[in-house]
């Protein structure tokens, strides 16, 4: 046991203009799980891609179970047992858990696919990590969770000894990742080796025995978890103190700015009621699938609403579709960037100006290139954005970047409610922070702000009242003040009765 | 980033890479086929070249639009034909031709707006929608004069109105070159501009990215995606006028296949059928592109079926040279 299976020296890959590794040392012994840490940019992705494969490295020495490997093949790594389980699942939807697993090496028959021995021989993998899923089923209709159990079962079926997980809770809930935990912790008992990427530093606690720490393409130091604090662990990463994770500035709470009353919309949004005063954050929290996201797009205009008023700054106003949301004030960072933030193909410029057409349009509707520079100069500006210049392909940029693009693209605006839909997931610390300055800098002007973020120390830190959902409804609201964690996740997790919901479910029909 | 040269700039744009070089194939193209037939470079050649062009910067602008946004509009030859038709079967009866290209222009808006509203409102796909309305389009073109071909349209609106009308979109030259090639380089300018500097084609790129971004941040879907449905009818409408003036008559079959020759025209320049990028500068190269190959292998004598097979090989090697020159802008920007 615990001998060492990975061992990688002075590992240097350098991209044209781009020196992406530089003298990187890394190690992963059997039966421990290793995190990786860094910003975005760091180099940890690069680092894993060659390890498995996908990268030739230009220098350094690489060794896998104590074998090297001079110019390693994807093909190769896979034969020898390592397996990457994506950030972003690679997975057919419309095909069944069992020929997913089996894509590409599909058992035959003499004639035709043994469907059978295939399922058969999927159950048992499933069944060994505890994982109750039918093969038969569809994967696309599947939780994310499952799915991602789906993927380590398949790495499991081709022999994997040595798993990359690249931010695997970053869409799970609570007991989802103590699900996964568990999986993780039986893998390491057989020896298996892990190497783990997160942004989320509050859950390493629970499963890491050591820890690699990289930034900007260099190696920085590797130790025992144990033997440190997740200040020293911020600080390496950053390369600088940060002072305060959770950056607050304390403003008088002025009038009300936005409410919403009975907004009804979908299984996922009943009868919501709140309200935001100038000089406040408030924050939402609740387990995932609680109905915030859904709470946030109902209000913006983006799906349907059965009912329910809304009121900016006391006045009533009529959403019936995003237009006419921004028209009126009231704007949306949306949850999932990739798919709703941002358009990839599209240069900063472009992203950044986009809903702000009618600012930097003259009347014929003529782009003003002297007021969209400045407009741009600015966003770039106030927001940090790394980048040599504006007409960069917004997808190039790392996740961090791009959603200060997805955020900044909103504050050219004079707005009244700013809506931030898990504004920090899957970003580095430092950008985490310039988001949080960001949202204390439209408190202080007097801007509502809706915090929706499912990590509870964050909305804690950064909001002024939280309000808490579930299952589609608002349990509970509570100052972040004198709050606790445990009494958010009580109010998360105040499911309605079962047999109350099906009564009023008739009385609506 | 103020202080840039304005040839930097220039190529900062994007899809400037693709559209140059797609300018730098069409001058190898047309050196090459010079040298081994001189006559190439005679200037009858090259006004003959820059008019026959025309047509397929027309539709190629036509169906770049649509294709940007990452639909396809296969009705566009239906609309041709329905143009040509329209308007030449109207002239045979006499009708004064103004009010007899307005009801064409009429009836191709229609068709723009069935498909924006089929695509963007009602969110069929685009294949299966513009499918749809190229074969009504298409029976409608037959419709018209009963299943035939029009006479010439001299017979209705007189020889002199007639003249008229083929000499402003086809025989007559404004400053030396046929008017065929001014109509078409105006609508360029037209739409180059409404794409690269206007709101409307800021949404149209944003569409063609990311379709749930776009509508996030206060983009009207289906409004865009119908101008760009409308700019295809147009462009259409005036091809069709191209046609029915180059032949005196409205013929039945007009059109055929344009929808694809427009598609061409934009992939070589570097549109992608996939949306969200590409120029309509691209667009001009690949028409250009397009017909110097179809005017150089005509002009060494090379039949009809080599000309099919070399323009389907240059689409392929101009999409793959495409990809190579991007993979390798990829690498430069990659990051860990």
């Amino acid at each position: 046991m615990n001998e060492v299976i990975v061992s990688m020296e002075n590992i240097c890959k350098t991209f044209p203009g781009v020196k992406a590794l530089d003298h990187v040392n890394f190690e992963l012994r059997s039966g421990e799980v290793m995190a990786l840490l860094g910003e975005n940019g760091a180099g940890k992705s690069t680092l894993m891609k060659v390890l498995s494969g996908v990268y030739t490295r230009d220098d350094g020495s690489l060794k896998i179970f104590g074998k090297e490997y001079g110019d390693l093949m994807p093909k190769q790594a896979q034969e020898v047992g390592v397996a990457i389980i994506h950030q972003e699942l690679n997975m057919c939807r419309h095909l069944s858990v069992a020929e997913n697993m089996f894509l590409g090496r599909e058992i035959r028959g003499r004639f035709a696919l043994n469907n059978a021995k295939m399922e058969q021989e999927a159950k048992r993998i499933l069944d060994d990590l505890k994982i109750d899923i039918d093969p038969k089923e569809t994967v696309g209709e599947l939780p994310v969770s499952k799915q991602q159990m789906v993927e380590i079962a398949k790495a499991l079926s081709i022999n994997a000894k040595i798993l990359i997980m690249d931010e695997p809770t970053s869409s799970l809930t609570a007991r989802e990742i103590e699900d996964l935990f568990r999986i993780i912790r039986k893998l390491k008992s057989e020896g298996k080796g892990i190497v783990y990427i997160s942004h989320r530093l509050e859950e390493l606690q629970h499963i890491v025995d050591r820890v690699t720490i990289m930034r900007d393409g260099q190696y920085i130091t590797s130790m025992n978890f144990g033997d440190v604090t997740m200040e020293q662990i911020i600080s390496h990463m950053v390369g600088r103190e940060i002072k305060e994770k959770f950056p607050r500035v304390e403003c008088q709470k002025g009038k009300k700015v936005f409410e919403v009353k009975n907004l009804n919309a979908g299984k996922m949004v009943r009868n919501i009621n709140f309200s935001v005063y100038a000089g406040e954050i408030v924050g939402f929290a609740g387990l995932m699938g609680a109905g915030r996201t859904e709470t946030t797009r109902a209000i913006f205009g983006v799906d349907p609403k059965e009912s329910g008023e809304i009121y900016v700054d006391d006045r009533k106003i009529e959403i019936k579709c995003p237009v006419d949301a921004i028209r009126n004030g009231v704007v949306l960072a949306p949850e999932d960037r990739k798919k709703d933030g941002l358009c990839t193909k599209l240069s900063i410029r472009h992203n950044l100006t986009l809903p702000n057409l009618d600012i930097v349009c003259n009347k014929l509707g003529v782009v003003d290139s002297k007021k969209e520079d400045a407009l741009c100069e600015k966003a770039v500006a106030d927001l940090k954005i790394k980048t040599p210049d504006v007409e960069v392909d917004s997808g190039n940029l790392s996740g961090g970047n791009q959603q200060k693009v997805v955020v900044g693209k909103w504050l050219a605006r004079d707005s009244r409610v700013v809506i931030f839909d898990e504004p920090t997931r899957g970003i580095d610390v430092g950008a985490k922070v310039e988001i949080y300055n960001l949202m204390n800098e439209l408190k202080k002007q007097g801007i509502a702000v809706m915090f929706v973020s499912s990590e509870m120390p964050e909305v804690m830190g950064i909001a002024d009242r939280i309000i808490v959902m579930c299952d589609g409804r608002i349990t509970g609201e509570v100052m972040a003040r004198d709050t606790t964690q445990n009494e958010i996740l009580t109010l998360a997790t105040t499911f309605e009765d079962k047999k109350i919901n099906a009564q009023s479910g008739k009385e609506e029909i | 980033m103020n202080n840039k040269s304005p040839i930097k700039k220039l190529l900062a744009v994007k899809g400037m890479g693709a559209a140059l070089t797609g300018f730098a194939g069409l001058i190898i193209i047309y050196i090459a086929f010079g040298l081994i037939n001189p006559a190439v470079f005679s200037s009858n050649n090259i006004l003959n070249l820059l008019r026959s062009m025309s047509k397929y910067l027309l539709i190629g602008i036509a169906q770049s639009y649509v294709l940007i946004t990452g639909n396809i509009d296969l009705s566009i030859g239906s609309m041709v034909a329905m143009s040509a038709m329209i308007s030449a079967t109207l002239m045979t009866l006499g009708t004064n031709p103004f009010l007899a290209v307005t009801v064409a222009l009429l009836c191709c808006l229609v068709i723009g707006v069935i498909n924006g509203i089929l695509v963007g409102k009602f969110k069929l796909p685009p294949f299966i929608a513009t499918l749809s309305t190229m074969f009504v389009g298409r029976g409608i073109a037959y419709m018209v004069n009963n299943n035939r071909n029009t006479d010439a349209i001299a017979t209705g609106v007189g020889k002199e109105t007639g003249d008229a009308f083929q000499n402003f979109f086809y025989y007559g030259t404004t400053a030396g070159i046929y008017n065929t090639f001014w109509i078409a380089i105006i609508m360029f300018i037209i739409f180059f501009f409404l794409l690269s500097k206007t709101r409307t084609g800021r949404h149209i790129y944003a569409i063609g990215s990311n379709i749930d971004a776009a509508k996030l941040s206060g983009v009207n879907v289906v409004a865009t995606t119908t101008k760009t449905y409308l700019v295809s009818a147009v462009c259409s409408w005036v091809v069709g006028l191209i046609l029915c003036a180059q032949a005196g008559m409205g013929n039945m079959e007009a059109g055929n296949m344009y929808e694809m020759y427009g598609v061409a025209a934009g992939v070589i320049g570097g549109v992608s059928p996939l949306g969200g990028t590409g120029i309509l500068l691209g667009t001009l190269a690949g028409a250009a592109v397009w017909q110097t190959l179809e005017n150089g292998l005509n002009m060494i004598g090379a039949q009809v079926g080599i000309q099919r097979l070399v323009i389907g090989i240059i689409v392929v090697v101009a999409v793959l040279l495409d990809i190579v020159l991007r993979s390798g802008q990829f690498s430069k920007k990659k990051k860990g």
